[in-house]
Parts: C-alpha cells; sequence; structure tokens
C-alpha cells in the first residue's frame, strides 16, 4: 500500500471518529445548545472531505499506473525505528522518574543512555561525564540562576 | 515622524547594557544553534525559550529576537562550509557557497554571506520602522468576522504553499485545528475532547507541540543521518573578507534581494526558504553570467542570504500587527508573547510601544553584533560544526524536557511532548508538512472565538462574513491562494503549448 493511501484510510478514520465525538459533546447550558459543536463538526466535514480526497487521488494515480517513487513509495519503516523505540522508552521511564528521583539523577539516566544509544556502549565511560556534567549545569542554570524550578533530588544538597 | 520618535524611545530601550548583553548572548546562540545541521531558527527559540521565562517582557523578546536572526546568520555557514544546511532557509546558499569552499574560497564565501544577511536585516528592519504603524492602525478596523476571514486566509495560504502533495498541507491545517478544540470551552464551559482526562481541560499548550515537533521530530529523524558518518570542516582559514570586485559584484543583488525578501517573508506561509529561493532565480535570471551560478557564483550567495534575513523580519510584521504568525519562528515567539500575557494585535502597538520599539531598536544592533561576531570570529565559531552530533542531539533531548517542564511545572507535559514528537516524526514519513499544523494549534482558539463572536452579533446569520469589503477581499484571497496551483500550472502549460506551436 503506498504511503499516501494509507495517510488517506488513517486520517478518514480520525476525521470519522471526531465528527462522532463531536456529534456527542454535550449542550452548552448558556447561549445557543449547539454552538459549541459547530466549529468541531466543520473541521470534522473538513478532514473527512481532505481525506476521501487523498483516497481518490490515490487510486486515480494507480489506475495511471504511475511508477512508485517518492511519495507513492511503498510504506516501511527504517532500521531507526529500534533507535526511535528505544528513545520513547526512555523518555517514559524518564517522566516517571522526574519527580520522583529528582532532575540531576533521572536527566543523568535520561541523557547518558540517549548518548551511549547514539555513541554506542564502548563510549560509555565519556557519555556518563558529559550526562552528568549536563544535568548538574543545566539544574544549576535554571535552578539557581534563573529561578525556574526544578524537582530537586532527595538525600543530596541538590 | 512619529515612527522615528517611537524608534529613538526604542533605542533608549535597547541600548540599555543589559539589553545589549541579551542580543548579544541570544545572537551567538542562535548562531551556534542555526549552524547545527537539522537544527533551524524555529528549534533554536524553541530549545532557548525557557531561558527567557524569568526575564521582563522587553528582554525576553529582545534575547528571541537576537536568537532567531543569529540561526539566520548561522544557517548558511554549515551550507557553505559542509553542504549540509541548518534549515531550509539555508539551502540556497550551498548552491554557490560549498563551490566556493571547494575552489578554496571559504573566506569570501563566509565574508559575503554574514555582509548580505547584515544589509539585508538592516534594511528590512528600516522597512519594517515605516509599515508597522500603518499595518497595527488598518487593524483595529477588524471585527470578529474580518478576522476570522484572515485567519482563514492565513492557514489556507500556508497549506496550499506547502511542497508537494497540498491536500496534505491541508491534512495538516485541520489536524492543528483539531488539537487546539481540545479543553473546556472558553464561551460555554462544555468539555470537549478531553477524554476524561483532568490534565487536557485546560487545553494542549501549543508551546508543547511546537517544541515536540521541532525538537524531538528532529532528533527521531537524525537517527539516520548520524549512521551516515560526518564530512570534515575546513577548520583553518585566512582572513574572512571579499575583494573589491566580489562586492561589486554583490551589492546590487544584496540590494534587490532585500526588499523582495522582507515582502515575501510579510506573507503568510511564504517564509524564508521561499524567499531565498526567489531571490537566487531572479539573480540567475538576471545576471549577465549566469553560467557561473552553481559553480561558486559570490552572488549566488550574496543574494538569498539577503534575502533570508530580511525576510526574517518580514515575518515579524502580520505576527506582531495581527497576531498572526507567518512562519514557524515567528510561531514560537508569539507562543512566547502570550506567555508574558501579551497579545500580539493592533492593539500592542498602542499598549506596550515601549516593548515593541525596543525589539526593533535591537534589531538593528542586534544585526550589527552578529556582523561583528560572525565575520572576525566565524573561523572560530565553525569549530562547533565538528561537535559530533550524536553529543548533540541527546543534548537537544534533554533542553526539549526542560522546556516543556518550565512551561507548566508539571510532568503531564512529558507525556505530550512524546506523543507530539512521535506525531511530528510519523508526520515527516508519510510527507505531511507540519508547519501549517502548527501554525493552526496556535491560532486555532482565536479563529474559531472569532467565528462565534461574529456568529453571535450577527444573531446566527452566516451573511456577516461576507458583508464588510475587508472581510470580502479577505475571502478572495483565500480562493485565489487555494487555487493558485492550478493557476500556476494552468499557465506554464499554456506558456509551453505557445512555445510548441
Amino acid at each position: 500500500m503506498s504511503i499516501s493511501l494509507l495517510t488517506g484510510l488513517v486520517t478518514f478514520i480520525l476525521g470519522m471518529s471526531y465528527t462522532l465525538a463531536a456529534v456527542h459533546l454535550p449542550a452548552a447550558s448558556v447561549g445557543r445548545a449547539n454552538e459549541p459543536k459547530i466549529f468541531p463538526l466543520a473541521l470534522g466535514a473538513l478532514m473527512i472531505i481532505l481525506s476521501i480526497s487523498l483516497i481518490g487521488q490515490e487510486l486515480v494515480k494507480k489506475g495511471q499506473k504511475e511508477k512508485s517513487t517518492g511519495d507513492n513509495a511503498v510504506f516501511k519503516f527504517d532500521t531507526n525505528l529500534k533507535n526511535i523505540s528505544l528513545t520513547v522508552l526512555n523518555a517514559l521511564v524518564y517522566s516517571f522518574l522526574f519527580a520522583k528521583a529528582g532532575y540531576v539523577i533521572s536527566t543523568f539516566l535520561f541523557t547518558g543512555l540517549e548518548l551511549v544509544l547514539f555513541s554506542g556502549i564502548k563510549k560509555w565511560k565519556s557519555c556518563a561525564v558529559i550526562a552528568l556534567s549536563f544535568s548538574l549545569v543545566i539544574y544549576i542554570l535554571f535552578n539557581k540562576l534563573l529561578g525556574v524550578y526544578l524537582p530537586a533530588t532527595p538525600f543530596i544538597w541538590i | 515622524m512619529e515612527s522615528l520618535s517611537l524608534l529613538l524611545h526604542g533605542f533608549t530601550v535597547a541600548l540599555e547594557p543589559m539589553n545589549i548583553m541579551w542580543v548579544t548572548i541570544g545572537g551567538v546562540l542562535g548562531t551556534v544553534i542555526g549552524m547545527l545541521p537539522g537544527l533551524g531558527p524555529a528549534t533554536g527559540v524553541a530549545v532557548l525559550l525557557p531561558l527567557t521565562f524569568t526575564m521582563g517582557p522587553v528582554a525576553a523578546l529582545i534575547t528571541m529576537g537576537g536568537v532567531y536572526y543569529g540561526a539566520m546568520f548561522g544557517g548558511s555557514r554549515a551550507s557553505i562550509l559542509i553542504n549540509t544546511p541548518g534549515d531550509g532557509a539555508a539551502v540556497a546558499a550551498t548552491f554557490d557557497g560549498y563551490p566556493m569552499t571547494l575552489k578554496g574560497k571559504a573566506e569570501a564565501a563566509l565574508a559575503i554571506s554574514a555582509i548580505a544577511s547584515f544589509i539585508g536585516g538592516v534594511l528590512a528592519t528600516v522597512i519594517m520602522v515605516f509599515i508597522s504603524v500603518p499595518v497595527a492602525r488598518f487593524a483595529i478596523k477588524f471585527g470578529p468576522a474580518e478576522y476570522f476571514q484572515l485567519f482563514v486566509f492565513a492557514l489556507a495560504a500556508t497549506a496550499s504553499m506547502t511542497e508537494g502533495n497540498r491536500i496534505k498541507g491541508f491534512i495538516s491545517m485541520t489536524l492543528g485545528l483539531m488539537i487546539a478544540t481540545i479543553g473546556i470551552d472558553g464561551q460555554s464551559g462544555v468539555k470537549r475532547f478531553t477524554l476524561g482526562i483532568l490534565e487536557l481541560e485546560s487545553g494542549i499548550d501549543f508551546l508543547i507541540v511546537i517544541i515536540a515537533v521541532y525538537a524531538l521530530g528532529e532528533v527521531f529523524k537524525s537517527f539516520k543521518n548520524i549512521a551516515e558518518g560526518k564530512k570534515k570542516v575546513q577548520k583553518d582559514f585566512g582572513r574572512i573578507w571579499i575583494s573589491m570586485k566580489e562586492w561589486k559584484r554583490s551589492v546590487w543583488p544584496i540590494l534587490r534581494s532585500s526588499p523582495l525578501g522582507f515582502f515575501i517573508g510579510a506573507l503568510p506561509g511564504a517564509g524564508g526558504t521561499m524567499a531565498a529561493l526567489m531571490a537566487y532565480n531572479n539573480e540567475k535570471q538576471m545576471s549577465k553570467h549566469p553560467e557561473e551560478f552553481g559553480e561558486g557564483a559570490i552572488e549566488g550567495v550574496a543574494a538569498p542570504e539577503a534575502a533570508n534575513n530580511a525576510a526574517s523580519v518580514g515575518a515579524m510584521i502580520p505576527m506582531l500587527t495581527l497576531g498572526i504568525p507567518g512562519s514557524g519562528t515567528t510561531a514560537v515567539m508569539m507562543g512566547a508573547l502570550l506567555m508574558l500575557g501579551l497579545q500580539p494585535g493592533p492593539l500592542l502597538f498602542q499598549q506596550q510601544s515601549t516593548i515593541i520599539w525596543g525589539l526593533i531598536a535591537s534589531m538593528f544592533i542586534g544585526n550589527i553584533i552578529l556582523a561583528v561576531v560572525n565575520i572576525p570570529l566565524a573561523g572560530a565559531l565553525v569549530r562547533v560544526l565538528s561537535v559530533p552530533p550524536r553529543i548533540l542531539y541527546p543534548i537537544v533531548l534533554g533542553l526539549s524536557f526542560v522546556g516543556a517542564f518550565a512551561i507548566s511545572y508539571s510532568v503531564m507535559d512529558f507525556y505530550l511532548l512524546i506523543l507530539f514528537g512521535v506525531m511530528g516524526f510519523v508526520m515527516g514519513k508519510v510527507n505531511i508538512p507540519a508547519t501549517p499544523m502548527i501554525l493552526a494549534v496556535i491560532v486555532g482558539n482565536n479563529m474559531e472565538q472569532s467565528f462565534r463572536r461574529a456568529y453571535k452579533i450577527a444573531d446566527g446569520d452566516l451573511g456577516i462574513f461576507f458583508r464588510s469589503p475587508i472581510s470580502l477581499v479577505l475571502f478572495i484571497l483565500t480562493i485565489v491562494s487555494i487555487l493558485y496551483p492550478f493557476i500556476k500550472a494552468a499557465v506554464v502549460k499554456g506558456k509551453a503549448k505557445k512555445t510548441a506551436s
């Protein structure tokens, strides 16, 4: 399936579900009851029209048997998917630890792991040094100099 | 004359030592970020945003302005030296800048790009001084119906001008407007699309979407480039300057491209990239020796560089006077203004003239400082290019999370940041442009509110959107901007037929 056709299908489903949700929005208790729905309904309709046009455009192209290049390339994720998934996972753990472990520890772990992910495990020592300096510098810069509060680390002076 | 006295007042603000310091810091940081491949001015302003949170509005705006045009100055460094543009606006600088480096003329290319950027920036700021007050005054006449039409026009133009598949541009726009409807409706108090999540009731902060798409999304995309290895950067330079002959070849292209860049920048949707490419093609067509373009013609660096810096100034006009950002970067700056409690729009010029004119005056000062930083210190600055991306990108990731946290002090936003970062990456994969979505997320709420205000005033009569001459003109402009690509294609076809026959 071509990228654009798949995009058309996904956005069509999105448009449909958004419109359905918009129809079921509660009525306003002040003013016109339907007012909060008008704009979302228009957006939902627009999305459905756009996705159908995209699907139509793709089917016409297919009918003309155009060679698949660029935009029509078959949908396929490259090997980066692994790195991206690991980054997302790392970020989720970071979000979970952020308030509990404090800024410095959680950021050290997060950026350290990212650096390892980008540079390879062999360079873990330099990664650790960079991650530690980054988290300390940012913490001091924001918390002490700029007055932007960041979660403190339990049991340590910072 | 009024503008000049306001500008003088602006200079008294901008010349305060602290403000000079901020514009310098912003400019240097912006130059460094702008140089890095893949990181443009929008990412620069987004990542450095938390630095400004504790500043006053004047200092914050001046710093962000510095980052913005610093990134425009810096963007071309990587184009010239390693053929890797920092962002779209710097693409045109690779056409002749890199060939110049290959011929051993990197010094002249670096110098002319900084000189052209400087002249472009200053000339555009001069135009801005005279044009912004009349535009703001005109915009005061806008009622909710006119504003609604203006938002529609700005969004339609942006979506329509995206490269590639235009339907995808409009899908991106609609997606952004949908995101903007999430949260409690300001007029009726109805909860919309919150999925029962308490944190979503206050809506999704567009700064989160911006940081996610421009910083996280870029890092996700960069995994691939890192595997591709890195080009060697020239580190030793002779004197970074140009000869009299080179100057003579460049001066007119610079003077022509600056106003062109300014006006293209002021159009919604058409930003620095388009300005630079148009200026380049323009000069190529006007040149007596077009065959030299692409082989290292110095005016091929000068023209796009002047145009893209002028465009970055032009893009501030609709943002400041109408509250409609014309580009990704001005969108981020507008987000920052709103965070500071300032509502961009015509009234801003009346109520906060110190801030506005302080910013405009600082643009003159910033351009001078950046020219100084970028010419003698260019040799030192480009060493940043030899810092490996494998270190830079994790740091960008770290900075985006600090930025997101500093906006709301809520970890909930981290999850949104991750979600929209992945979304930005997927959108890039399926060739859906991000800019229309970003603009829509920012103006979506205002757009709906103007629609409903007008709707209420007219007691449910949709005719109000077509009644005044201003809204009619805007409506026609919207239609033209949607049809423009078709008209252009038809004209090209017609021409081709003529020459064929």
